[in-house]
């Protein structure tokens, strides 16, 4: 079982969550969080922002669901520039992948196969 | 060293902490969060009015720290929106963050169930990660020092 933390912008959460929705992947966590990346955040005019509000989803699937929904969310949360598609752009955020060794569901008391 | 993650509904968040520190735990971490499960948000409607009014009150806390927008503010508040989380169904929960020895994480599972298990849909979920190190950051003690 892996643990999927998705930062993600704010606007493309929707996209992201329909598509999970068609895969079956149901269950999900969101977090409104901020942030910056190696950018350390952008300049607008004479005001240099360094916390960039995010979405973060956190998702939890079997080992055999990973690559699907890595990838759901790759071609999901990817945005382009009009001249370059399919290029993505900077702040389009990051996928971390981690272990989950157990995971319980409160309701049952019993071992849960994922969110 | 165990990293356990507890989603859980908010109302039963006292109630944890104290449980949890009656099991001696005192170090977690609280976050907001929206969530949803296997049924996608889909709940009877008491229990969606309770949560839309909680939702309400988490929105108003957010954008004012009196909790009270002045009059005249408008506040984007509509949960009936197509397109906001709400209509997503993604429900307000809390997320638990804990840091534990290995030995600590049966009492704290066990803890965590007895105390939010109410038996119907959106009770919650425990995860349990693996942690490699930890770091007080006042002394600089490492690993198992750091969370005595």
């Amino acid at each position: 079982m892996k643990m999927i933390w998705a930062v993600i912008r704010p606007e493309s959460a929707q996209r992201v969550i329909k598509s999970l929705d068609n895969a079956g992947i149901g269950g999900i966590t969101r977090l409104h969080v901020t942030g910056h990346g190696k950018e350390m955040g952008i300049t607008l005019g004479a005001v240099h922002y360094t916390e960039i509000p995010k979405e973060m989803l956190m998702i939890v699937v079997p080992d055999n669901d990973v690559a699907k929904t890595v990838m759901i969310i790759r071609t999901e949360a990817k945005t382009a520039i009009k001249n370059e598609p399919g290029e993505g752009t900077i702040g389009d955020g990051k996928i971390f992948v981690t272990y989950v060794e157990d995971s319980f569901a409160i309701r049952t008391a019993g071992k849960a196969g994922g969110t | 060293m165990k990293q356990v993650i507890a989603i859980i509904r908010d109302e039963r968040v006292e109630a944890t902490k104290e449980a949890l520190e009656a099991a001696g735990i005192r170090g977690v971490t609280f976050l907001y969060v929206t969530g949803r499960g296997q049924q996608k948000g889909k709940v009877n409607s008491q229990e969606m009015g309770e949560s839309l009014t909680r939702h309400l009150r988490m929105q108003l806390g957010a954008v004012s720290p009196d909790n009270e927008p002045d009059a005249g503010t408008r506040v984007a508040l509509l949960p009936f929106q197509p397109d906001t989380e709400f209509a997503f169904g993604f429900l307000p929960k809390r997320m638990l963050i804990m840091v534990l020895n290995d030995e600590d994480v049966n009492l704290i599972v066990r803890t965590i169930v007895n105390v939010n298990q109410t038996g119907r849909h959106g009770d919650g979920r425990i995860f349990i990660c693996p942690m490699i190190g930890a770091i007080r950051v006042r002394t600089g003690e490492q690993g198992d020092k750091a969370l005595s």
